[in-house]
């Protein structure tokens, strides 16, 4: 798929992720996905596989909170196989905590399908909102 | 300039930056530029003006670190006026501590120039080891 195409895809994705569906997301994840929280902090490591996206990363970041996810994208940008996106959270935590970050996400797409995602965002504000990443839903190594 | 012209800029100027050279980044910014840092510690928020930038936001970094910042590009993502860098730096500060970050920069670009920086980084590092920039020139 063309750059065009690509940006295209994610932002549907992210009309989706809008109105707290992640649908189309989960849809477009290949089997083999891979997403890595960059950094150094208690949330920073690859999460590989699609499960393990799912269940660990995504699993434990949405028992979290109130209500399903909630982020709204305000920048596309495309080229080649690659798309950035710059969004926002709008989000409320179980303990009470507005838990709204700022991302910078750079995914890259092979025959329409997600393959890698890789995540910045204020680890700070992570850790403060989040807390710790639990030992129970780090991946086991390959 | 267009996309290709805009990443080769930028491409340039990390080459720069990865020999602790910014020259060509302070060359290039315009006099408007503008940095914004995201989050919520001390050096979050937004640097208006070339001046501010090399004073209230460069300088302070530089003065934490033992020789000037090393920054290294590994990836370059252009489309239209933008251009996206992920990078790691390869620093130690002065107190003897390792400051390698990474990065995700988000510029914008007009006519050559460098209009806008957004910065991601990961802001808990930056608390754990850059404390405040006010007291980097003086501490």
């Amino acid at each position: 798929m063309s750059a065009a195409e690509n940006k295209k895809l994610i932002e549907k994705i992210y009309a989706g992720t809008a109105s707290r569906d992640g649908a189309l997301f989960v849809q477009s994840l290949a089997d083999d996905a891979s997403w890595c929280v960059t950094g150094q902090n208690k949330w920073s490591r690859t999460f590989k596989g699609k499960q393990s996206v799912l269940n660990d990363l995504q699993g434990h970041f949405q028992s979290l909170l109130v209500e399903r996810s909630r982020t709204v994208a305000h920048r596309f940008i495309a080229d080649g196989d690659w798309v950035v996106v710059e969004a926002r959270g709008d989000n409320m935590t179980k303990t009470g905590v507005r838990y709204g970050n700022e991302y910078c996400m750079v995914f890259r797409l092979t025959n329409g399908k997600i393959v890698e995602i890789r995540e910045y965002c204020d680890s700070a504000l992570v850790e403060r909102a989040l807390k710790d990443f639990p030992a129970s839903r780090i991946p086991t190594p390959d | 300039m267009n996309s290709i012209e805009n990443k080769k800029l930028m491409e340039e100027i990390f080459a720069g930056l990865a020999n602790r050279n910014g020259t060509l980044l302070v060359e290039r910014m315009s006099d408007d530029f503008r940095w914004i840092n995201i989050g919520t510690n001390k050096w979050s928020g937004t640097f208006d003006g070339k001046e501010a930038v090399l004073r209230d936001l460069l300088a302070p970094l530089r003065a934490r670190l033992v020789e000037r910042s090393r920054t290294v590009a590994h990836r370059f993502i252009a489309e239209g006026d933008y251009v996206v860098v992920e990078a790691r730096g390869d620093n130690a500060t002065r107190a003897g501590k390792p400051y390698n970050n990474e990065y995700c920069f988000v510029f914008r670009l007009s006519d050559g120039k460098i209009k806008e920086v957004k910065e991601y980084a990961d802001t808990a590092l930056v608390d754990a080891v850059l404390g405040d920039p006010a007291e980097a020139l003086t501490g």
